[in-house]
Protein backbone atom coordinates (compact mmCIF):
# COMPACT_ATOMS: atom_id res chain seq x y z
CA UNK A 1 0.00 0.00 0.00
CA UNK A 2 2.80 2.62 0.51
CA UNK A 3 4.55 2.12 -2.76
CA UNK A 4 0.79 1.90 -4.46
CA UNK A 5 0.57 5.52 -2.27
CA UNK A 6 4.43 6.58 -3.04
CA UNK A 7 4.00 5.97 -6.79
CA UNK A 8 1.09 7.76 -7.37
CA UNK A 9 2.66 10.90 -5.55
CA UNK A 10 5.62 10.47 -7.88
CA UNK A 11 3.46 10.04 -11.02
CA UNK A 12 1.83 13.07 -9.90
CA UNK A 13 5.16 14.76 -9.31
CA UNK A 14 6.93 13.96 -12.13
CA UNK A 15 4.51 13.18 -14.71
CA UNK A 16 4.89 9.92 -17.76
CA UNK A 17 7.33 9.64 -20.53
CA UNK A 18 10.47 10.32 -21.69
CA UNK A 19 11.10 13.51 -20.12
CA UNK A 20 10.79 12.01 -16.15
CA UNK A 21 14.08 11.14 -15.91
CA UNK A 22 15.44 14.48 -17.16
CA UNK A 23 12.79 16.04 -14.62
CA UNK A 24 13.36 13.72 -11.76
CA UNK A 25 17.30 14.79 -12.25
CA UNK A 26 16.41 18.63 -13.25
CA UNK A 27 14.29 19.20 -10.01
CA UNK A 28 16.32 18.85 -7.02
CA UNK A 29 18.76 21.26 -9.27
CA UNK A 30 16.41 23.95 -9.69
CA UNK A 31 15.39 23.56 -6.06
CA UNK A 32 18.98 23.02 -4.58
CA UNK A 33 21.29 23.79 -7.25
CA UNK A 34 20.55 27.82 -7.81
CA UNK A 35 20.77 28.63 -4.05
CA UNK A 36 23.91 26.58 -4.25
CA UNK A 37 25.63 28.23 -7.13
CA UNK A 38 24.65 32.10 -5.27
CA UNK A 39 25.70 31.41 -2.14
CA UNK A 40 29.18 29.22 -2.76
CA UNK A 41 30.02 31.19 -6.06
CA UNK A 42 28.27 34.60 -5.92
CA UNK A 43 28.76 35.31 -2.43
CA UNK A 44 32.38 35.53 -0.95
CA UNK A 45 32.49 32.44 1.96
CA UNK A 46 35.53 31.44 3.93
CA UNK A 47 36.83 27.99 3.76
CA UNK A 48 37.75 24.71 2.45
CA UNK A 49 35.97 23.74 -0.49
CA UNK A 50 32.78 26.13 0.58
CA UNK A 51 30.80 24.67 -2.21
CA UNK A 52 31.33 21.27 -1.40
CA UNK A 53 30.61 22.21 2.50
CA UNK A 54 27.23 24.16 1.87
CA UNK A 55 26.20 21.24 -0.64
CA UNK A 56 26.95 18.79 1.89
CA UNK A 57 23.80 20.71 4.00
CA UNK A 58 21.47 21.91 1.11
CA UNK A 59 21.53 17.80 0.40
CA UNK A 60 20.13 16.16 3.45
CA UNK A 61 18.17 19.70 3.64
CA UNK A 62 15.94 19.05 0.64
CA UNK A 63 14.68 16.37 1.78
CA UNK A 64 13.59 17.56 4.69
CA UNK A 65 12.39 20.57 3.20
CA UNK A 66 10.24 19.09 0.25
CA UNK A 67 8.88 16.53 2.81
CA UNK A 68 7.64 19.41 4.50
CA UNK A 69 6.22 20.91 1.60
CA UNK A 70 4.58 17.30 0.53
CA UNK A 71 3.62 16.76 4.14
CA UNK A 72 1.59 19.91 4.63
CA UNK A 73 -1.33 19.13 1.99
CA UNK A 74 -0.59 15.27 1.76
CA UNK A 75 -3.93 14.70 3.86
CA UNK A 76 -5.93 17.01 1.34
CA UNK A 77 -4.45 16.13 -1.71
CA UNK A 78 -5.55 12.82 -0.97
CA UNK A 79 -9.27 13.64 -0.27
CA UNK A 80 -10.58 12.07 -2.41
CA UNK A 81 -9.38 8.66 -1.13
CA UNK A 82 -9.78 9.86 2.70
CA UNK A 83 -13.64 10.53 2.36
CA UNK A 84 -14.18 7.40 -0.05
CA UNK A 85 -12.17 4.27 1.71
CA UNK A 86 -11.24 3.10 4.89
CA UNK A 87 -6.91 2.57 4.60
CA UNK A 88 -4.11 2.99 7.18
CA UNK A 89 -3.70 6.70 7.52
CA UNK A 90 -0.80 6.55 8.59
CA UNK A 91 0.52 5.67 5.69
CA UNK A 92 0.10 9.40 4.31
CA UNK A 93 2.79 10.82 5.90
CA UNK A 94 5.59 8.35 5.14
CA UNK A 95 4.53 8.14 1.59
CA UNK A 96 5.31 11.87 1.21
CA UNK A 97 8.92 11.03 2.48
CA UNK A 98 9.45 8.14 0.11
CA UNK A 99 8.36 10.19 -2.75
CA UNK A 100 10.74 12.83 -2.06
CA UNK A 101 13.20 10.50 -1.20
CA UNK A 102 13.21 9.83 -5.02
CA UNK A 103 14.16 12.78 -5.94
CA UNK A 104 16.42 13.50 -3.00
CA UNK A 105 18.43 10.40 -4.81
CA UNK A 106 18.93 12.84 -7.64
CA UNK A 107 20.22 15.39 -5.34
CA UNK A 108 23.25 13.52 -4.26
CA UNK A 109 24.67 13.95 -7.65
CA UNK A 110 25.06 17.47 -6.56
CA UNK A 111 27.82 16.16 -4.44
CA UNK A 112 29.76 14.41 -7.17
CA UNK A 113 29.59 17.86 -8.91
CA UNK A 114 30.86 19.48 -5.79
CA UNK A 115 33.63 16.92 -5.34
CA UNK A 116 34.71 17.21 -8.80
CA UNK A 117 34.78 21.46 -9.34
CA UNK A 118 37.13 21.43 -5.71
CA UNK A 119 39.05 18.33 -6.76
CA UNK A 120 38.08 16.54 -3.46
CA UNK A 121 39.13 12.99 -4.02
CA UNK A 122 36.39 10.25 -2.36
CA UNK A 123 37.94 8.22 0.34
CA UNK A 124 36.50 4.72 2.05
CA UNK A 125 34.26 6.81 4.35
CA UNK A 126 31.70 7.05 1.47
CA UNK A 127 30.89 3.34 2.65
CA UNK A 128 28.91 5.79 4.69
CA UNK A 129 26.47 6.94 2.42
CA UNK A 130 23.76 4.28 2.99
CA UNK A 131 23.99 4.95 6.67
CA UNK A 132 23.61 8.98 6.00
CA UNK A 133 20.40 8.46 3.51
CA UNK A 134 18.71 6.28 6.10
CA UNK A 135 19.03 8.98 8.90
CA UNK A 136 18.29 11.68 6.79
CA UNK A 137 15.50 9.81 5.52
CA UNK A 138 14.53 9.18 9.42
CA UNK A 139 14.72 12.47 10.40
CA UNK A 140 12.13 14.02 6.92
CA UNK A 141 9.65 10.85 8.00
CA UNK A 142 9.85 11.92 11.57
CA UNK A 143 9.07 16.00 11.25
CA UNK A 144 6.27 14.66 8.13
CA UNK A 145 3.46 13.14 10.75
CA UNK A 146 3.67 16.40 13.05
CA UNK A 147 3.62 18.71 10.02
CA UNK A 148 0.62 16.80 8.21
CA UNK A 149 -1.33 16.84 11.04
CA UNK A 150 -0.26 21.12 11.58
CA UNK A 151 -1.23 21.11 8.05
CA UNK A 152 -4.79 19.91 8.38
CA UNK A 153 -5.08 21.60 11.72
CA UNK A 154 -4.33 24.68 10.61
CA UNK A 155 -4.23 25.64 6.90
CA UNK A 156 -3.45 29.27 7.26
CA UNK A 157 0.08 28.01 8.93
CA UNK A 158 1.51 26.33 5.91
CA UNK A 159 3.45 29.46 5.17
CA UNK A 160 5.10 29.81 8.37
CA UNK A 161 5.85 26.16 8.78
CA UNK A 162 7.61 26.15 5.38
CA UNK A 163 9.33 29.43 6.66
CA UNK A 164 10.10 28.02 10.02
CA UNK A 165 11.41 24.85 8.15
CA UNK A 166 14.08 27.35 6.46
CA UNK A 167 14.72 29.35 9.28
CA UNK A 168 16.23 25.59 10.73
CA UNK A 169 18.51 25.81 8.44
CA UNK A 170 20.30 28.73 9.37
CA UNK A 171 19.64 28.10 12.79
CA UNK A 172 22.04 25.13 12.10
CA UNK A 173 25.76 25.16 10.56
CA UNK A 174 24.00 25.52 6.74
CA UNK A 175 26.07 28.32 4.89
CA UNK A 176 28.92 27.72 7.66
CA UNK A 177 30.57 24.57 9.36
CA UNK A 178 30.59 23.56 12.51
CA UNK A 179 33.99 24.48 13.21
CA UNK A 180 33.64 27.85 11.64
CA UNK A 181 31.39 29.10 14.91
CA UNK A 182 33.38 30.07 17.68
CA UNK A 183 32.06 29.78 21.28
CA UNK A 184 28.45 28.40 23.35
CA UNK A 185 26.58 28.87 19.97
CA UNK A 186 28.41 25.70 18.80
CA UNK A 187 26.93 23.87 21.23
CA UNK A 188 23.61 25.16 21.14
CA UNK A 189 23.48 24.74 17.60
CA UNK A 190 24.13 20.70 18.19
CA UNK A 191 20.22 20.65 20.00
CA UNK A 192 19.51 21.03 16.00
CA UNK A 193 19.11 17.57 15.04
CA UNK A 194 19.77 18.88 11.28
CA UNK A 195 23.51 20.32 12.93
CA UNK A 196 24.31 16.25 12.99
CA UNK A 197 23.15 15.30 9.46
CA UNK A 198 24.84 18.55 8.02
CA UNK A 199 28.06 17.64 9.68
CA UNK A 200 27.84 14.08 8.96
CA UNK A 201 27.77 14.57 5.57
CA UNK A 202 30.26 17.42 5.85
CA UNK A 203 32.87 15.05 7.78
CA UNK A 204 32.22 11.87 4.73
CA UNK A 205 32.35 13.93 1.59
CA UNK A 206 34.22 16.86 2.74
CA UNK A 207 36.76 15.44 5.28
CA UNK A 208 36.52 11.89 4.20
CA UNK A 209 36.38 10.55 7.32
CA UNK A 210 33.95 8.65 9.14
CA UNK A 211 30.56 10.53 11.12
CA UNK A 212 31.41 11.67 14.49
CA UNK A 213 28.82 9.23 16.78
CA UNK A 214 26.92 12.29 17.78
CA UNK A 215 26.48 13.21 14.13
CA UNK A 216 24.54 10.47 13.51
CA UNK A 217 22.94 9.49 16.82
CA UNK A 218 20.83 13.10 17.77
CA UNK A 219 19.13 13.21 14.44
CA UNK A 220 18.61 9.83 14.95
CA UNK A 221 17.02 10.27 18.76
CA UNK A 222 15.13 13.23 17.61
CA UNK A 223 13.77 10.75 14.76
CA UNK A 224 12.68 8.21 17.43
CA UNK A 225 11.44 10.79 19.93
CA UNK A 226 8.83 12.40 17.58
CA UNK A 227 7.79 9.14 15.52
CA UNK A 228 7.24 7.84 19.05
CA UNK A 229 4.70 10.73 19.67
CA UNK A 230 3.02 11.67 16.61
CA UNK A 231 2.89 8.46 14.91
CA UNK A 232 0.20 7.36 17.58
CA UNK A 233 -1.36 10.80 17.65
CA UNK A 234 -1.62 10.78 13.85
CA UNK A 235 -3.35 7.09 13.87
CA UNK A 236 -5.99 8.43 17.10
CA UNK A 237 -6.62 11.35 14.67
CA UNK A 238 -7.04 9.36 11.37
CA UNK A 239 -10.40 8.72 11.68
CA UNK A 240 -11.38 11.91 11.91
CA UNK A 241 -9.66 13.48 8.72
CA UNK A 242 -12.68 12.95 6.75
CA UNK A 243 -14.72 15.86 8.85
CA UNK A 244 -11.77 18.04 8.08
CA UNK A 245 -10.86 17.81 4.63
CA UNK A 246 -14.79 18.35 3.41
CA UNK B 1 -24.23 6.04 17.91
CA UNK B 2 -23.46 9.53 16.68
CA UNK B 3 -21.09 11.89 14.94
CA UNK B 4 -20.10 14.77 15.83
CA UNK B 5 -18.37 18.22 14.32
CA UNK B 6 -16.65 20.73 16.08
CA UNK B 7 -15.76 24.45 14.95
CA UNK B 8 -13.71 27.18 16.05
CA UNK B 9 -14.85 30.77 16.34
CA UNK B 10 -14.20 31.07 12.14
CA UNK B 11 -16.16 28.06 11.87
CA UNK B 12 -13.46 26.14 10.95
CA UNK B 13 -14.09 22.10 11.56
CA UNK B 14 -11.91 20.83 14.36
CA UNK B 15 -10.96 17.55 15.12
CA UNK B 16 -12.41 16.25 18.97
CA UNK B 17 -8.48 16.26 19.85
CA UNK B 18 -8.15 20.03 18.68
CA UNK B 19 -11.66 20.94 20.27
CA UNK B 20 -10.15 20.25 23.69
CA UNK B 21 -7.58 23.10 22.96
CA UNK B 22 -9.55 25.45 20.90
CA UNK B 23 -13.53 25.52 22.05
CA UNK B 24 -15.10 28.67 20.58
CA UNK B 25 -17.74 27.46 18.40
CA UNK B 26 -20.75 25.36 17.97
CA UNK B 27 -20.76 21.68 18.57
CA UNK B 28 -23.74 20.07 16.48
CA UNK B 29 -24.28 16.13 16.12
CA UNK B 30 -24.29 15.19 12.78
CA UNK B 31 -25.79 11.89 13.72
CA UNK B 32 -27.17 11.09 17.20
CA UNK B 33 -28.98 7.95 18.05
CA UNK B 34 -28.65 5.74 15.59
CA UNK B 35 -29.58 2.70 16.28
CA UNK B 36 -29.28 0.14 13.03
CA UNK B 37 -29.38 -3.84 12.80
CA UNK B 38 -28.82 -4.89 9.21
CA UNK B 39 -29.36 -8.62 8.84
CA UNK B 40 -27.60 -11.32 5.88
CA UNK B 41 -29.03 -9.96 2.23
CA UNK B 42 -30.35 -6.94 3.47
CA UNK B 43 -30.84 -4.29 0.94
CA UNK B 44 -31.37 -0.89 2.35
CA UNK B 45 -31.82 2.43 1.29
CA UNK B 46 -30.89 5.44 3.00
CA UNK B 47 -33.33 8.05 2.16
CA UNK B 48 -34.33 11.84 3.58
CA UNK B 49 -33.31 15.62 2.54
CA UNK B 50 -29.79 16.92 2.20
CA UNK B 51 -28.35 17.20 5.28
CA UNK B 52 -29.84 14.58 7.45
CA UNK B 53 -26.92 12.49 7.73
CA UNK B 54 -27.26 9.56 4.95
CA UNK B 55 -23.38 10.52 4.02
CA UNK B 56 -22.12 10.89 7.67
CA UNK B 57 -23.72 7.19 8.78
CA UNK B 58 -22.23 5.36 5.32
CA UNK B 59 -18.91 6.89 6.65
CA UNK B 60 -19.86 5.64 10.25
CA UNK B 61 -20.37 2.35 8.58
CA UNK B 62 -17.02 2.39 6.30
CA UNK B 63 -15.26 2.71 8.71
CA UNK B 64 -13.76 6.39 7.44
CA UNK B 65 -15.21 7.95 10.32
CA UNK B 66 -15.26 6.62 14.30
CA UNK B 67 -18.39 7.43 16.27
CA UNK B 68 -17.86 10.30 18.81
CA UNK B 69 -20.28 8.14 21.06
CA UNK B 70 -21.91 4.77 20.53
CA UNK B 71 -20.22 1.84 19.02
CA UNK B 72 -20.62 -0.44 15.88
CA UNK B 73 -19.56 -3.71 14.23
CA UNK B 74 -19.47 -4.35 11.14
CA UNK B 75 -18.34 -8.03 9.84
CA UNK B 76 -16.76 -9.06 6.95
CA UNK B 77 -15.34 -7.51 3.98
CA UNK B 78 -16.26 -3.85 2.57
CA UNK B 79 -16.79 -2.27 -0.92
CA UNK B 80 -17.09 1.73 -0.71
CA UNK B 81 -18.23 4.01 -3.68
CA UNK B 82 -19.18 6.92 -1.33
CA UNK B 83 -18.80 10.13 -2.88
CA UNK B 84 -19.23 11.28 -6.73
CA UNK B 85 -14.85 11.44 -7.20
CA UNK B 86 -15.19 7.50 -5.90
CA UNK B 87 -11.77 7.62 -4.75
CA UNK B 88 -10.01 8.56 -7.79
CA UNK B 89 -7.33 11.23 -7.43
CA UNK B 90 -7.62 13.54 -10.91
CA UNK B 91 -3.83 13.63 -11.59
CA UNK B 92 -3.68 9.99 -12.59
CA UNK B 93 -4.71 8.27 -15.21
CA UNK B 94 -7.46 5.79 -15.10
CA UNK B 95 -5.14 2.78 -15.37
CA UNK B 96 -2.94 4.51 -12.62
CA UNK B 97 -6.35 4.53 -10.45
CA UNK B 98 -6.86 1.80 -10.97
CA UNK B 99 -3.65 0.12 -9.70
CA UNK B 100 -4.09 2.15 -6.79
CA UNK B 101 -7.62 1.59 -5.93
CA UNK B 102 -7.21 -1.83 -6.24
CA UNK B 103 -3.93 -1.92 -3.83
CA UNK B 104 -6.25 0.53 -1.49
CA UNK B 105 -9.38 -2.07 -1.53
CA UNK B 106 -6.65 -5.03 -0.41
CA UNK B 107 -5.46 -6.54 -3.50
CA UNK B 108 -1.69 -7.43 -4.09
CA UNK B 109 0.28 -4.95 -6.23
CA UNK B 110 0.30 -8.75 -8.66
CA UNK B 111 -3.44 -9.20 -8.23
CA UNK B 112 -3.93 -5.06 -8.66
CA UNK B 113 -2.17 -4.89 -11.64
CA UNK B 114 -3.74 -8.07 -13.07
CA UNK B 115 -6.74 -6.60 -12.53
CA UNK B 116 -6.41 -3.57 -14.78
CA UNK B 117 -7.28 -5.07 -17.54
CA UNK B 118 -11.17 -6.47 -16.29
CA UNK B 119 -11.66 -3.06 -14.97
CA UNK B 120 -10.19 -1.27 -18.40
CA UNK B 121 -13.71 -3.82 -20.10
CA UNK B 122 -15.64 -3.24 -17.44
CA UNK B 123 -15.40 0.46 -17.51
CA UNK B 124 -16.28 0.64 -20.52
CA UNK B 125 -13.93 4.06 -20.58
CA UNK B 126 -11.95 2.58 -23.97
CA UNK B 127 -8.84 4.63 -24.89
CA UNK B 128 -10.11 7.42 -22.27
CA UNK B 129 -8.71 4.61 -19.72
CA UNK B 130 -5.28 5.99 -20.15
CA UNK B 131 -5.92 9.77 -19.80
CA UNK B 132 -5.72 11.41 -16.74
CA UNK B 133 -9.10 11.35 -14.37
CA UNK B 134 -9.58 15.03 -14.38
CA UNK B 135 -10.98 14.73 -17.75
CA UNK B 136 -13.54 12.33 -16.76
CA UNK B 137 -16.96 13.34 -16.39
CA UNK B 138 -18.77 12.71 -12.94
CA UNK B 139 -20.73 9.41 -14.88
CA UNK B 140 -17.24 7.95 -15.75
CA UNK B 141 -15.64 8.63 -12.67
CA UNK B 142 -18.38 6.40 -11.51
CA UNK B 143 -18.04 3.71 -14.35
CA UNK B 144 -14.55 3.52 -13.23
CA UNK B 145 -14.75 3.52 -9.43
CA UNK B 146 -17.83 0.70 -9.58
CA UNK B 147 -15.41 -1.27 -12.01
CA UNK B 148 -12.36 -1.17 -8.87
CA UNK B 149 -15.02 -2.12 -6.25
CA UNK B 150 -16.68 -4.64 -8.65
CA UNK B 151 -13.10 -7.03 -8.98
CA UNK B 152 -13.46 -7.76 -5.13
CA UNK B 153 -16.17 -10.06 -3.49
CA UNK B 154 -17.65 -7.86 -0.61
CA UNK B 155 -20.06 -8.68 2.23
CA UNK B 156 -20.82 -4.62 2.76
CA UNK B 157 -21.02 -2.79 -0.35
CA UNK B 158 -21.84 0.95 0.32
CA UNK B 159 -23.09 3.58 -2.57
CA UNK B 160 -23.56 7.07 -2.00
CA UNK B 161 -25.06 8.90 -4.88
CA UNK B 162 -22.42 7.35 -6.94
CA UNK B 163 -25.29 4.78 -9.19
CA UNK B 164 -27.31 8.34 -9.54
CA UNK B 165 -24.46 9.95 -11.79
CA UNK B 166 -24.60 6.17 -14.02
CA UNK B 167 -26.02 5.84 -17.30
CA UNK B 168 -28.91 3.71 -17.76
CA UNK B 169 -26.88 0.53 -18.95
CA UNK B 170 -24.74 1.24 -15.55
CA UNK B 171 -27.01 1.17 -13.07
CA UNK B 172 -28.29 -2.10 -14.61
CA UNK B 173 -24.47 -3.57 -13.80
CA UNK B 174 -24.84 -2.10 -10.53
CA UNK B 175 -28.48 -3.69 -9.83
CA UNK B 176 -26.93 -6.82 -10.62
CA UNK B 177 -24.35 -6.66 -8.31
CA UNK B 178 -26.34 -5.50 -5.68
CA UNK B 179 -28.27 -8.42 -6.05
CA UNK B 180 -25.49 -10.67 -6.38
CA UNK B 181 -23.82 -9.07 -3.11
CA UNK B 182 -27.41 -9.95 -1.32
CA UNK B 183 -27.46 -13.25 -2.81
CA UNK B 184 -24.47 -14.34 -1.35
CA UNK B 185 -25.56 -13.17 2.14
CA UNK B 186 -24.28 -9.78 2.03
CA UNK B 187 -25.37 -6.19 2.77
CA UNK B 188 -26.19 -3.31 0.70
CA UNK B 189 -26.68 0.35 1.99
CA UNK B 190 -27.20 2.84 -0.65
CA UNK B 191 -28.08 6.63 -0.13
CA UNK B 192 -29.42 8.24 -2.14
CA UNK B 193 -32.87 11.45 -3.54
CA UNK B 194 -33.69 8.65 -6.98
CA UNK B 195 -36.49 6.59 -5.52
CA UNK B 196 -36.85 4.27 -8.71
CA UNK B 197 -32.75 3.39 -8.37
CA UNK B 198 -32.78 3.06 -4.76
CA UNK B 199 -35.63 0.67 -5.19
CA UNK B 200 -33.34 -1.76 -8.01
CA UNK B 201 -31.26 -1.97 -5.05
CA UNK B 202 -32.94 -2.39 -1.75
CA UNK B 203 -36.22 -3.63 0.00
CA UNK B 204 -35.97 -1.64 3.25
CA UNK B 205 -35.66 1.96 3.76
CA UNK B 206 -34.21 4.09 6.22
CA UNK B 207 -35.48 7.74 6.48
CA UNK B 208 -33.20 10.07 8.25
CA UNK B 209 -33.54 13.82 9.24
CA UNK B 210 -31.58 15.95 11.58
CA UNK B 211 -28.64 13.24 11.83
CA UNK B 212 -31.92 10.57 13.39
CA UNK B 213 -33.76 7.94 11.87
CA UNK B 214 -37.38 9.04 11.37
CA UNK B 215 -38.58 5.41 9.63
CA UNK B 216 -36.94 2.20 9.10
CA UNK B 217 -39.97 -0.16 7.43
CA UNK B 218 -40.08 -1.58 4.03
CA UNK B 219 -39.11 0.14 1.09
CA UNK B 220 -42.41 1.14 -0.58
CA UNK B 221 -43.77 1.68 3.12
CA UNK B 222 -41.16 4.40 3.91
CA UNK B 223 -40.72 6.14 0.47
CA UNK B 224 -44.42 6.20 -0.56
CA UNK B 225 -45.63 7.99 2.76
Amino acid sequence: MLEALARSDIRMRYGRGRLTMVKWLLDPYAAAGVYLLLVAFVLDRPGHAAGLSLACAIVPFQLVLMTVLNSLTSVQSRRSIVVNMRFERALIPLSSAVAEAVGFVATLTLLVVMMVAYGVEPTAAVLWLPVLVLVTFAVAVAVAYPVALVGLWFPESRPIMLSLTRAAFFVAPGVVALDQIAGHTADWLKANPLTGLFEAYRSVFLEGVSPAAWELLLPCAFAVVTLALFVPLFRHEGPQFAKLVE
Amino acid sequence: MGIQFHFDRQRRVLSPTLARIRRGGPEPWALRGVDLVAEPGDGIALVGPTGSGKTTLLRLLGGILAPDEGSLTVRGELGTLLSPQAGLVGLLTGRENAELLGVLVGMSPPEARAAVAPIREMSGLGDSFELPVSSYSEGMRARLGFAVAAQRAVDLLLLDEVHEAMDHEFRGAMAERARAVRGRGGIVVAAGHDHPVLATLCDRAVWMESGAVRRDRDFHEVVDT
